[in-house]
């Protein structure tokens, strides 16, 4: 991978870490979306895609409902196509395993970045019960820049982990197909454990049961 | 009342793009709120050297919390109330007032709604459409309502003031909460049987079989055996196992 490569992912890496809470919220930090364009950048964007899907499926379980801890998935979805890329598709588990990995870690670095602005705001009490619009800009863009700085922080983390599970980890060849059918299974099963939980009420799992059967049907088909 | 110019309308938009930069344990979303509302809070009389701006600030600031696409309900009516005069206990009482409803909403219309719908678009498409066409179509799906919301938010804050609630019962909104869940979950019971066959194409039989115990094992672990250990971490725990067991 080259050096202008590997700059790209970081920049996107910090674009979807900083997107998930602190700037915007589009959902580029969706792993479908931030694995598909660290695909791109990274030079397969298909293997992109398909690792972006798997960790999509972990994804659907997170309600980022008030102040829920979730996994970060954008810098582990950058790191999981970094990991991705030229791997047979059945052999994709080790990539998706450090994307879920990155984005565990991401899970802990919000928590501490929390704390952190919290202490922050402690120490500025003064000024911010004073309305002191100084004191509450410093506040709001420190919170950017040290969530910009976490996700550079957790990219790198992903890139290395993606760079030595690609040419140090010791898999067999037939390990990694186990394991990427372990990890479809259980990703499969957290999205329709989700699905099934968010259509509990009303009439959701009537739709929720018409939605397979047509999809079941939309693969019969093809 | 003196209207604040369209740019302060503008500048309050934008920031309430990063209403959440600050998020902390003590005042949750209370900084960005009023880092936020300031732009409006200028045109107060006696301008941002006035004791108007200065007390209204100071409110602005304190704690708050609710769904980050709806805060620009609370700081065009906060803003509102501000410029009409409205006693600073009327505020409060509405801060108060607005924490649970704009955090409910959001959270059903959007988290519980859009956000998986637009993700089973995502997916069906990734499985069945050339390559980026279901980022694509998710970025589209979420994004147009997203940037609808925070629009209509903010503005009908402004127009309503301390009578808000009346824009939380708009029809629009009252329909998309209504339709929006069912639609959810028709997308994901689309999604997973095509992201199944796309993401299982390759494997073989001794391989299907291992996704679909797992499947099992899952689902019996999220619902039976510990529900609160979270698809990543179970995940995490089955490849260290996979990997060890294979000899790594």
């Amino acid at each position: 991978m080259s050096t202008l490569t590997i700059a790209a992912l970081l920049a996107w890496g910090v674009v979807a870490g900083l997107d998930f809470v602190s700037v915007l919220q589009a959902m580029v930090a969706r792993p479908l979306v931030a694995a598909t364009v660290a695909g791109v950048i990274g030079g397969d964007p298909v293997n992109g895609v398909l690792v972006g899907m798997t960790l999509e499926l972990f994804a659907l379980e997170v309600l980022p409902v008030g102040g829920a801890r979730s996994p970060d998935y954008g810098p582990g979805a950058v790191a999981a196509a970094a990991a991705a890329r030229g791997v047979a598709p059945a052999s994709l588990g080790v990539a998706v395993a450090v994307g879920l990995l990155v984005a565990q870690v991401g899970d802990w670095s919000i928590v501490a970045m929390r704390r952190r602005n919290t202490a922050r705001v402690r120490a500025a009490a003064a000024g911010l019960d004073a309305g002191d619009l100084r004191t509450i800009s410093h506040v709001q863009v420190l919170g950017i820049l040290w969530d910009g700085a976490r996700a550079l922080a957790l990219t790198t983390l992903g890139l290395g982990a993606a760079y030595a599970a690609r040419h140090w980890l010791p898999v067999a060849p037939r390990a990694t197909v186990l394991l990427t059918a372990v990890l479809l299974g259980l990703g499969l099963a957290t999205a329709a454990h989700n699905a099934a939980r968010l259509a509990a009420r009303g009439s959701g799992v009537w739709w929720l049961a018409v939605g397979l059967v047509g999809g079941g049907l939309w693969v019969a088909l093809r | 009342m003196g209207r604040p110019p369209l740019i302060a309308f503008l500048r309050t938009w934008f920031r309430l793009l990063t209403v959440q930069a600050s998020w902390n344990y003590e005042r949750m979303i209370g900084v960005g709120l009023g880092y936020a509302v300031e732009p409006l809070l200028r045109a107060l009389p006696g301008g941002p050297d006035g004791e108007r701006y200065h007390a209204a600030m100071r409110r602005a600031a304190r704690y708050f919390n609710a769904h980050p696409y709806l805060t620009g309900l609370a700081a065009g009516a906060f803003a509102r109330a501000e410029h009409e005069e409205v006693p600073a206990e009327q505020i409060e009482r509405l801060r108060t007032a607005l924490l649970g409803p704009l955090g409910a909403v959001g959270d059903r219309l959007v988290w519980a709604g859009t956000l998986p719908a637009a993700s089973a678009l995502g997916l069906t498409l990734s499985a069945a459409a050339p390559t980026g066409v279901g980022a694509a179509a998710l970025l589209a799906l979420y994004n147009v309502p997203h940037v609808a919301l925070r629009v209509w938010g903010l503005s009908a804050g402004w127009r309503r003031g301390t009578g808000l609630a009346r824009a939380l019962a708009a029809p629009v909104l009252t329909v998309a909460l209504r339709v929006v869940g069912p639609l959810a979950a028709l997308g994901i019971g689309v999604a997973l049987p095509l992201v199944a066959a796309r993401l299982g194409g390759p494997l073989d039989v001794a391989a299907w079989m291992a996704a679909v115990v797992s499947f099992a094992a899952a689902w019996v672990i999220a619902r039976w055996v510990a529900p609160t250990l979270g698809g990543v971490r179970l995940a995490l725990l089955a490849a260290a196992a996979v990997l060890i067991g294979t000899g790594l």
